[in-house]
C-alpha cells in the first residue's frame, strides 16, 4: 500500500516535473523572440561596452565607472526584461488564451505558473551573461593609468572593447543569414549569440593579453593633468596587460538574485496585472528596496513604514558594488546567505501568485 | 436532470451548474449559465447549440476547469473538472485557436503531448502523425503565427488529438475551416465515435451538428430549452417521404394524383436536390483537389484498444 502511494507519487511528480520542462521551453523560446528582448540586451550590452569610449573626464576611477554601469545595466534592463517577460508569459497568455490551453491539459495551475518563473529566470540568465561579460570586458578596456618603460599615462585596452561592440555585431550578423538562408529564428539566434558573443569576446581578449599582451591605446601623452608622472614621448599604441576584475562576478551574482526576486513578484503580479502595470510596481518596490533604510530605519513593526519594511524586499543586500571599490571583495559566504534570503522572498511571491493564479478565471 | 441519450456511462454531468460573472467590484455583471442540468454519455456525438452569448462556450470551459461554477456540480468521469485524472483523458480544440505564434506546428505539437507526460520520442511520433492526418506536413517547419485561419484551426484540432483522448471537447471545430476541412473533420468525429471517443461540440453551422450529432441540446440566455436525440427533435410526426428512383414524369404526376385522391389533402412531389457540400466534394474529388483522409496511425491503435477493451 505504502509502496504504491510512493509510486503514485513519483510518477506525479515526474509528469509534473516534464510539464515544467516543457512549459518552461516554451517561455524561453517565445520570450527571447520578442524584439523587446534582443533590444533590451543589446542596450544593455553596447551601453556598458561603450561607458569607457565616452569618458571625457577621467579621475581615475574610469574601471569603477564602468563597473557600476556595467551592474546597473544589468538591474535596470534586466528588471524590464524580467517584467516584460513575465507579463508577456503570464497576462499575456491568459489574456490571449494560450494559458488555457495548456491548463485545459492536466497541468496544474502551481506547475503553470512555477514553470512561467523558470521559463523568465532561464531568459534573464542569459540576458546576465551576456551583460555580465560584457562588464568584464568594460571594466577591463576602459582607462587605467600606466607606468612602464617609454611610457607614462592613461591607457584604454580598446581592443577588448572593440572586440566585444563586434562580437555583438557579428552575432547579428550570423543570426540574420541564418534566418535567411536556413531559416533558422532570427529573435532566438540573435538572442543567444548576442550572449556567447560576450562570452568568446572575453575569452579571445583574455587569450590574446595571455599570449602577445593587450594592445592598448595610449590616449594620453601630454597634459593630462595628471600630476606626479611623467607624460609619454608620443601618442599611439602600446603593449601592456590589464587584468580581469573578476571580483565582479560576486557582485553580479547578487544582482542575479534580485532579478530572481523581481521576476518572482512580476510573475505573481502578471496573474492579474496587464505588463505596464506589473513594471510599474516592479519599479516602485525596487525604489523602495533601494531606499529601505532610510525610508524604514528604526521603524517600529506595528507601523506602516515597519511593515512595509518586513513585507518589501530589501534591494540594498542585492546592490554591493561599492563594497568593490579600492580593491574590496564581496564574500561568498556571503552571497550564500543573500541567495537564502532572495530564495525565501521568491517563495513568498510565488506563494501569494499561486493563491491569485488559483482563483482566476481563464478563457 | 437531463436525459441519457445512449444508455452508456456518464462521461460528463452537471446539476444545477450556474455561472455569474463579475466585475473587478465583485459585482454580479451576466448570467452565463443558470441552473443547467445535462448528461452526456459515453461514445456519443453530443452538440451544444444555441445564439451567441447563450452560454455554450462557458459550460465547456466550466467542464474543463477553465471557469469556476457560481454554483452546482460538473463531473468529468466521476471526477472534478480540475482533477488530472479527467483531464488527461480530455482533449479540447478552443473557440479561437490560441497558440504560441513563434512555434512550428511540430514544436506545438510536441509541446501540449509533452503536457500529457508523453516521452519526446512518443511525443515526435504523434506528432508527425497528426500533422499528416491534418495535412499540415508541408508547413512544418513555419512558425504557427505566420498561418491562415484555416491552417491555425488544423494545428488546434491535432492538439486536441494529441493524448488519444476518450472525451474531445471542440467549441465551434468547423470555424474557418473550408469545406474539405469540414468533412474531414466531421469524418474524423463519425470514426473517433465510432470507437468509444465521447465528443462535446459547438458550433453554429447547424448543418454540421445535424451531420453528426446524436444528441443536441439547445441554450438559450444561460438555460436549457431543448434537448433529445437529433432525428426525433427532427422528425416532422405525421409527415410521410416516398423516394422512387427512375420514375418518369408521368408516372410521378399519376402517382401523386392517385395518392392525393386516396388521402383526400394535397401531395407534394419534387425531384431531391443534392446538398450543395456533397456536390462540392463531387467537384474536387473529381478535379483532385481532395485527399484521401487517413486518421493517424495511433488514434487507429487507440481505437483498437478501446474497442478491445470494450470501452
Amino acid at each position: 500500500m505504502v509502496r504504491r502511494i510512493q509510486s503514485g507519487s513519483v510518477a506525479r511528480l515526474r509528469l509534473a516535473a516534464r510539464q515544467a520542462a516543457a512549459l518552461t521551453w516554451a517561455t524561453v523560446t517565445e520570450a527571447i523572440q520578442q524584439p523587446l528582448a534582443l533590444l533590451l540586451l543589446l542596450t544593455s550590452v553596447l551601453t556598458t561596452l561603450l561607458v569607457p569610449v565616452f569618458q571625457f573626464h577621467r579621475f581615475g576611477e574610469d574601471g569603477r565607472l564602468a563597473r557600476d554601469s556595467g551592474l546597473s545595466c544589468m538591474l535596470v534592463f534586466g528588471l524590464v526584461l524580467a517584467a516584460g517577460t513575465a507579463g508577456r508569459s503570464v497576462a499575456g497568455e491568459i489574456a490571449s488564451g494560450t494559458a488555457a490551453a495548456a491548463i485545459g491539459k492536466p497541468v496544474s495551475r502551481t506547475t503553470f505558473l512555477l514553470a512561467k518563473w523558470a521559463g523568465v529566470c532561464g531568459v534573464v540568465k542569459v540576458f546576465w551573461v551576456a551583460t555580465l561579460a560584457a562588464t568584464l570586458a568594460a571594466e577591463r578596456g576602459s582607462a587605467r593609468f600606466v607606468e612602464q618603460e617609454g611610457f607614462t599615462g592613461y591607457a584604454t585596452d580598446a581592443l577588448t572593447i572593440a572586440l566585444g561592440v563586434a562580437g555583438a555585431a557579428l552575432a547579428l550578423g550570423v543570426a540574420g543569414a541564418a534566418h535567411y538562408f536556413w531559416r533558422r529564428r532570427f529573435g532566438v539566434a540573435a538572442f543567444l549569440g548576442v550572449a556567447l558573443s560576450q562570452v568568446a569576446a572575453l575569452a579571445v581578449s583574455e587569450v590574446c593579453g595571455r599570449w602577445f599582451g593587450s594592445r592598448g591605446e595610449a590616449a594620453c601623452s601630454a597634459g593630462c593633468g595628471v600630476e606626479g608622472h611623467a607624460h609619454g614621448a608620443a601618442e599611439g599604441w602600446l603593449a601592456y596587460q590589464p587584468p580581469l576584475n573578476l571580483r565582479v562576478v560576486a557582485a553580479a551574482v547578487l544582482v542575479l538574485l534580485a532579478l530572481a526576486v523581481f521576476a518572482a513578484l512580476a510573475t505573481a503580479l502578471a496573474t492579474r496585472l496587464q505588463t505596464g502595470p506589473a513594471l510599474a510596481v516592479c519599479a516602485l518596490v525596487l525604489l523602495a528596496g533601494l531606499a529601505g533604510d532610510s525610508f524604514a530605519g528604526g521603524a517600529g513593526g506595528l507601523s506602516v513604514r515597519g511593515l512595509a519594511a518586513g513585507v518589501l524586499p530589501d534591494v540594498q543586500h542585492f546592490w554591493l558594488c561599492d563594497a568593490l571599490a579600492r580593491g574590496g571583495r564581496i564574500g561568498w559566504p556571503y552571497v550564500a546567505e543573500a541567495a537564502g534570503y532572495a530564495l525565501t522572498v521568491c517563495a513568498l511571491f510565488l506563494t501569494a501568485g499561486c493563491l491569485s493564479f488559483r482563483g482566476r478565471d481563464l478563457g | 436532470m437531463g436525459r441519457c441519450g445512449l444508455g452508456g456511462q456518464p462521461v460528463i454531468e452537471t446539476q444545477g451548474l450556474c455561472k455569474t460573472f463579475r466585475d473587478f467590484w465583485r459585482r454580479p455583471t451576466v448570467a452565463a449559465v443558470r441552473g443547467l442540468d445535462l448528461t452526456v454519455t459515453a461514445g456519443e456525438v453530443f452538440g451544444l447549440l444555441g445564439p451567441n452569448g447563450s452560454g455554450k462556450s462557458t459550460t465547456i470551459k466550466m467542464a474543463l476547469g477553465l471557469l469556476r461554477p457560481t454554483a452546482g456540480t460538473i463531473r468529468l468521469f466521476g471526477f472534478g473538472p480540475t482533477d488530472r485524472r479527467a483531464k488527461a483523458r480530455v482533449g479540447y480544440l478552443p473557440e479561437v485557436t490560441h497558440l504560441h505564434p513563434f512555434l512550428t506546428p511540430r514544436e506545438t505539437l510536441v509541446y501540449y503531448a509533452s503536457l500529457f507526460g508523453l516521452p519526446l520520442g512518443e511525443a515526435r511520433r504523434r506528432a508527425e502523425e497528426l500533422l499528416e492526418m491534418v495535412d499540415l506536413k508541408g508547413a512544418a517547419g513555419r512558425p504557427v503565427g505566420r498561418f491562415s485561419k484555416g491552417m491555425a484551426r488544423r494545428v488546434g484540432l491535432a492538439q486536441a488529438l494529441v493524448n488519444a483522448p476518450d472525451l474531445l471537447v471542440l467549441d465551434e471545430p468547423t470555424s474557418g475551416l473550408d469545406p474539405v476541412g469540414c468533412c474531414e473533420v466531421k469524418e474524423l468525429i463519425r470514426l473517433l465515435a465510432s470507437s468509444g471517443v465521447t465528443v462535446l461540440m459547438t458550433s453554429h453551422l447547424l448543418a454540421d451538428m445535424e451531420d453528426v450529432c446524436d444528441r443536441v441540446a439547445v441554450l438559450a440566455r444561460g438555460e436549457l430549452r431543448a434537448s433529445g436525440r437529433t432525428a426525433e427533435l427532427l422528425r416532422q410526426p405525421g409527415v410521410t417521404r416516398f423516394l422512387v428512383d427512375g420514375l418518369g414524369a408521368g408516372e410521378a404526376e399519376s402517382l401523386r394524383a392517385e395518392l392525393e385522391a386516396r388521402a383526400g389533402r394535397p401531395v407534394c412531389c419534387d425531384v431531391p436536390a443534392v446538398r450543395l457540400e456533397t456536390f462540392f466534394m463531387q467537384v474536387v474529388s473529381r478535379e483532385g483537389s481532395a485527399r484521401a483522409f487517413e486518421v493517424a496511425p495511433f488514434l487507429r491503435a487507440a481505437r483498437q484498444a478501446r474497442e478491445e477493451s470494450g470501452a
